[in-house]
């Protein structure tokens, strides 16, 4: 058994994830106010490389949001518990350890808590536009087609990069001294067992724990935007998050192996959790469907209880600046009735719909699988894209 | 030619840079890397600050000068545009760095790190020539 920390086992964006949030809101209300609140989340949330934190975090009170997570949210007014029971791990990886976050790590997260970085990083307001399981959906307080919802994707930003970076060096030297065999350097990783891979593991969980906390700080700047706009309470608006869940992560998890109970380390990278009866989230790119699925148990016997994450890039970032021109993307999503944000229209262009794979298809192919269930369909009315 | 983007992986960004000896083809690499990260022609030189990296091969040299400037990115918040070489071998970099307070008008996208994927640092009969994947 080995633990890799890097691009193939968990990537560079430790628990990159999304959280889902649902309102009473009808798209229909939110239409009326498009521009307004795409506006005014636009300025709220710091998005962008350049996008500015607002939090200046001391050493101290970052090591606490490593240990923390989301109970830092919590005990500083972000968010609530209803959040924390709604996240995977509860928001918080038990045996996170401060001490082997490299300083470099610490100063590239500290100025970066609340900010949604760049690339394939979204938020969206989407509309419920078909209701596959209503029971399911019912039970998550999504009631019919036409009800408003909110996607927020990112990751855990400087720290979580600079964490993979230190001990994909660290898992390179531990390659040489446990004589692992890798066909790649970028696949380094170390036993398990070992002193590297444990303080891998311990570094990892402090990341994850920043990115929930990092999503839960802007979930309430979310809550504040919609508040502003529509003159009403969030709690009357009835955002609660639906679940927020990771993408690339490893988590130490027992399964059936041949009729005996194993702990495994799932390295779930492009992948998500796919629990019985669980929220799963497959996320498509701007300008197409995203999905909210429920885990199943043949997840759990055929796929160690994951489920694929999202679309996938069909085409380079570099291949679709050259195909797509950004203020055409962002025309083309205003005739589909989307309102869309980005600090430059060269980040709309990477993010092309067609420089992705069809969500459709992956999400029919999971399903046909029975590794997750659809539970319903969105698309996008608003995209603010780093 | 200073450097080239080259298509490969659908996720990552690759560029090959190229120089007739070591401190043109770390500046070209940088250049290529902050080519990606923003928009470098709107960058002003008003602040400098000073860079010292090292390592045990000019191979490792390459990535940890990369991963030293996009640190820098974060914990000085700032874009850079130009990059002075003073001193080099392939066991240390010493440069002077050029650039101004990030604004994300100004920005490109978010380069999480330099990978190891397909990286190639050799000599070649004109000089040096870096492979670089870049996890974006």
């Amino acid at each position: 058994m080995v633990l890799g920390g890097n691009n193939v086992p968990v990537d560079q964006d430790i628990n990159c994830g999304i959280n889902l949030i649902r309102t009473n809101l009808s798209t229909e209300e939110v239409r009326k106010r498009q521009k307004e609140l795409v506006s005014e989340l636009f300025n709220k949330i710091p998005v962008g490389v350049g996008g500015k934190g607002k939090l200046k975090l001391s050493g101290e009170q970052l090591d606490e949001v490593l240990v923390k997570g989301v109970d830092w949210a919590i005990d500083n007014g972000y968010v609530t518990k209803d959040d924390k029971a709604a996240t995977e791990e509860g928001g918080r990886m038990e045996g996170a350890d401060p001490s082997k976050v490299s300083d470099l790590a610490k100063k590239r997260g500290a100025p970066q808590l609340g900010t949604l970085g760049a690339g394939n990083h979204f938020l969206e307001i989407q509309n419920v536009t078909d209701v596959i399981d209503n029971d399911t959906a019912g039970k998550w307080g999504i009631k019919e087609p036409g009800q408003s919802m909110i996607m927020l994707h990112c990751g855990s930003r400087g720290l979580g990069h600079q964490v993979a970076s230190d001990y994909l060096k660290i898992q390179e030297q531990a390659v040489k001294k446990h004589n692992i065999w890798i066909p790649d350097k970028q696949l380094a990783c170390a036993p398990a067992q070992s002193q590297e891979g444990q303080d891998f593991f311990s570094a990892m969980k402090a990341a994850v724990n920043y990115s929930f906390t990092n999503r839960a700080v802007m979930t309430k700047w979310i809550r504040e935007v919609f508040e502003k706009v529509f003159g009403r309470t969030w709690e009357d608006m009835d955002m609660k998050t639906v679940y927020a869940i990771a993408h690339n992560i490893v988590k130490l998890e027992e399964f059936d192996i041949d009729g005996k109970k194993r702990k495994l380390y799932v390295h779930r990278k492009g992948a998500t959790r796919s629990y019985p009866d669980k929220p799963v989230i497959i996320a498509g790119t701007m300008g197409t469907s995203s999905y909210l699925l429920r885990g199943t148990e043949t997840a759990l016997s055929k796929t160690f209880g994951s489920s694929a994450h999202g679309a996938g890039r069909a085409m380079s970032r570099h291949a679709a600046i050259k195909k797509f021109w950004g203020d055409k993307v962002k025309q083309e999503l205003a005739g589909k009735g989307i309102e869309s944000k980005s600090p430059h229209p060269k980040s709309l262009a990477e993010e092309a719909p067609l420089a992705y794979k069809d969500v459709e298809a992956v999400v029919d192919s999971v399903h046909g699988a029975d590794v997750s269930k659809k539970v319903c369909r969105m698309e996008p009315v608003g995209v603010i894209k780093g | 030619m200073k450097y080239k983007f080259i298509d490969d992986l659908t996720s990552d960004v690759m560029f090959e840079a190229f120089g007739k000896d070591l401190k043109e083809v770390f500046t070209n690499a940088a250049e290529a890397m902050f080519s990606v990260i923003c928009q470098m022609e709107k960058v002003s030189q008003e602040k400098t600050i000073e860079v010292s990296v090292e390592a045990e091969s000019a191979e490792e040299l390459m990535i940890n000068w990369l991963q030293e400037l996009i640190g820098l990115v974060d914990i000085e918040s700032m874009f850079f545009s130009k990059f002075e070489i003073t001193e080099i071998d392939e066991n240390h970099i010493k440069a002077k760095i050029y650039g101004e307070e990030m604004v994300p008008e100004k920005g490109e996208t978010v380069v999480k790190a330099v990978t190891y994927y397909k990286y190639n640092f050799e000599k070649t009969a004109d000089g040096y020539v870096a492979r670089v994947s870049l996890d974006i």
